[in-house]
């Protein structure tokens, strides 16, 4: 039994290690670069050409692997990257391990070290938004369109405020600013093309939102965000006058089909009913 | 043919005096536990009134029974997609007000009440909530009250009459009333046996008797609306349906069932009959009026010997035939046609008879002497009491001449046997009447032995129950041959 386990432990280490050599940079484009450019400038998150100088690799490591533990610890250099952000905390990536932590690393020094790496800047059209894009991106966002390589809709978990007749699930946080909060068009444009958190990554690297619904979504979200309305509270009015009505039609069906059941009859027939 | 042994009864109902003795007996061995407080398996309601529970005969209400629709039948409660509909609901179900509220009486005030001017009283307290309670109605609740402007006056058979016959029942010296008491009538077509979701209600092979299987019953409560006789009933305690079981415990050691044992008036006749369960779906189709004599025809003769032969390549036993030839209740339904089912128009075909009621007898007191008002033999029935229409609604599916039949039978048979005994009737005449009447000496002295000096076994034949016979449908006797002989069912660890 113990060997079996010995083997087994051994056999996945060395094949994941394995696939991750070959693979660090599709690791790095599916987890890392929806925020983060290689000498591109900041996008949600900043930019990462030569953060060996800037930090140790210790430190570097130690955020990669949980970033809000290393903010609650009351680093200095982590609360200044905080609020660079204005306040998006980097999401801890799922399936890290030491090695591939230690590979990552070795990836973005390498790229650093590069005149123009690939990863300078980000892959989405430069071109300017249009009211059509407003719309469309509406849509999108309902799914009233639908995603074109079947991902789910935005609207599933996520709420914009005055979007939907019940509002929009509360898995994922409240969307109305998110176009301010990560910091314009680009970062925004990054994290769609793939976003990166645990929640959103898996489903997304399956089902990723097409480049063309990109831009379509960051002008909606855009919109939102100059509008100015506040996000929608989580106890919508709306929801409980239309659990009421529901209740209501409800009961009226009730009436209609059990509304002649038999009642009592001989206390009727006693009052001279029958 | 597909002939099956049914044990099916007669209540002779000019006999039933009202004492509820049955309703008692079968109480106390039956009904007595939690749960059961409120149940009459077996009940005696007085007619005209409404019965229990009230007004159990107003199928529009309650939606008992089967109904022809399109020439179908069809239960009137319930189908495959009521089921569905209904599932968090059962729309068609007596409340405890038509039943009543069970109730017993502080009887420890008795004792315990202090020194006062006044007697104690034991006061009435409801056995389902044990809070004190007012008394608004009981299970014979109109005992007795016939002309009674609500109780009586609702009996649903009287709608068949005429606004002025009404009037003359209710008039004072001119009410009438008699007995009817029921039990389960374990029909031929038992609407509660179909109406069962689970399956758990089912018509024993061997003696035809209507049983709930208290294991698979799973509380729908179908058979309670089904059944258009309400004589099935839903146990609060234990989530199930019970419902008479014809003693069968009882009938199976060769004893009669409690109710027919205990019966004062000797009104109750229990036997085998032999039936054709092919031609069941056929006879519950006929329209109303030939109902009666639709299903004497699927009862067989039990002497027949080509029925013989079919009974026992069904595995009916010789002795079951033997009880069938011996049957009282074949003699009042068959050979002499005075014995007659229960609104048959519900078409489960009940196995239960009624032999009605011949009211009233004509009869006033002149000094010390009482003679007949009427000179003739046969009271005139058409100016009689009891509106033959009334009789008819209840025992001949609206057929009047089934009833004109029989009391006319009834009353040639006393006016013969008062030629024979008192002699101040010409036999000539008497016997002339009994022509007209469908019967004959012979016919008529047997007619009045089994009404009037009948004993236990005249009138209880019950056939050995075969019981083995029956358990080897459902197992093998032979299964534990060669196993552990000190009990099955805690098996020892190891070893069989």
């Amino acid at each position: 039994m113990k060997k079996t386990y010995t083997f087994i432990i051994i056999a996945w280490t060395t094949l994941s290690s394995s696939i991750l050599g070959q693979d660090v940079e599709g690791f790095y484009k599916q987890n890392c670069a929806s925020c983060h450019t290689i000498g591109g400038g900041r996008l949600t998150g900043p930019d990462l050409k030569n953060i060996h100088l800037r930090k140790d690799e210790d430190w570097i490591k130690k955020f990669i692997a949980n970033p809000q533990a290393v903010i609650n610890s009351g680093d200095a250099y982590a609360r200044e990257l905080l609020s660079e952000s204005r306040g998006v905390v980097m999401p801890k990536v799922g399936g890290l391990t030491p090695f591939i932590i230690q590979s990552l690393v070795d990836f973005i020094i390498d790229e650093s070290s590069k005149e123009k790496s690939k990863y300078g800047s980000s892959a989405i059209a430069d071109r300017p938004l249009t009211p059509g894009d407003i719309v469309k991106g509406r849509a999108l966002f309902l799914g009233v369109t639908k995603l074109k390589n079947n991902g789910p809709t935005c609207i599933g978990c996520h709420s914009v405020a005055g979007e939907g007749l019940l509002g929009g699930g509360l898995l994922g946080p409240d969307l109305t600013n998110v176009y301010g909060r990560l910091g314009g068009k680009k970062p925004l444009a990054a994290w769609l093309a793939s976003p990166g958190s645990e929640t959103m990554g898996p489903i997304y690297q399956k089902y990723p939102i097409d480049e063309e619904e990109v831009l379509p979504l960051v002008a909606f979200f855009k919109d939102k965000t100059l509008s100015n309305v506040t996000e929608a509270g989580v106890h919508d009015f709306n929801f409980i006058i239309i659990g009421f009505v529901g209740l209501a039609i409800v009961l009226v069906l009730f009436d209609l089909f059990w509304g002649n059941r038999l009642r009592s009859i001989r206390r009727k027939m006693v009052e001279g009913k029958i | 043919m597909d002939i099956r042994s049914q044990i099916s009864m007669v209540f002779h109902l000019d006999k039933c005096i009202g004492c509820h003795t049955c309703s008692i007996a079968c109480k106390n061995i039956w009904t007595d536990r939690k749960g059961t407080e409120y149940m009459w398996w077996n009940n005696v309601e007085t007619k005209p009134g409404t019965g229990f529970p009230t007004r159990w005969e107003d199928q529009e209400k309650y939606k008992g029974g089967w109904e022809l629709v399109n020439g179908e039948l069809k239960l009137k409660s319930t189908s495959k997609v009521k089921t569905v509909t209904n599932i968090f609901h059962n729309p068609n179900m007596p409340t405890m007000d038509d039943y009543y509220e069970p109730w017993s009486y502080k009887y420890k005030d008795l004792f315990d009440a202090p020194a006062g001017d006044d007697q104690p009283t034991a006061k009435p307290i409801s056995m389902v909530t044990g809070e004190y309670m007012d008394i608004e109605a009981g299970p014979n609740w109109d005992d007795d009250l016939s002309g009674s402007p609500i109780y009586a006056e609702n009996d649903i058979n009287l709608d068949v009459l005429s606004e002025e016959q009404r009037d003359q029942l209710f008039a004072i010296e001119r009410l009438m009333m008699f007995y009817f008491p029921r039990i389960c009538n374990h029909c031929m077509n038992p609407s509660c046996v179909a109406s069962c979701p689970s399956g758990a209600l089912y018509k024993r092979g061997e003696d035809g008797i209507v049983l709930i299987d208290q294991k698979r019953c799973r509380a729908w409560r179908k058979c309670i609306a089904a059944c258009p006789y309400k004589k099935t009933y839903y146990n609060w305690n234990t989530g199930k349906s019970e419902k008479c079981i014809l003693c069968f415990p009882r009938v199976e050691t060769g004893q009669a069932p409690a109710c027919f044992h205990s019966c004062v008036g000797r009104i109750r006749y229990l036997g085998v009959l032999l039936y054709d369960a092919d031609r069941i779906e056929e006879t519950a189709k006929h329209p109303d009026h030939e109902l009666v004599d639709a299903q004497r025809e699927m009862i067989l003769d039990p002497f027949n010997e080509n029925v013989i032969r079919e009974a026992k390549k069904n595995g009916i036993a010789d002795s079951t035939i033997k009880a069938a030839q011996e049957s009282p209740v074949y003699k009042f339904v068959k050979d002499w046609g005075i014995a007659l089912p229960p609104h048959v128009e519900y078409r489960t075909l009940p196995m239960l008879f009624y032999v009605p009621p011949m009211l009233p007898v004509m009869s006033s007191q002149e000094g010390d002497s009482v003679r007949s008002i009427n000179e003739e033999y046969f009271p005139d029935f058409e100016k009689a009491r009891t509106p033959i229409k009334y009789l008819a609604k209840m025992f001949g599916g609206g057929n009047e001449s089934h009833l004109r039949y029989v009391l006319k039978k009834q009353s040639a048979i006393r006016a013969y046997r008062r030629a024979v005994t008192v002699g101040d009737i010409d036999m000539l005449d008497a016997e002339k009447a009994l022509i007209e009447a469908d019967c004959t000496p012979q016919e008529a002295d047997k007619i009045y032995k089994l009404t009037s000096l009948c004993t236990f076994d005249d009138r209880f034949v019950i056939p050995a129950a075969h019981r083995e016979e029956a358990i080897e449908m459902m197992k093998d006797p032979l299964e534990h041959k060669q196993e552990a002989g000190f009990g099955f069912r805690d098996a020892p660890a190891r070893g069989r």
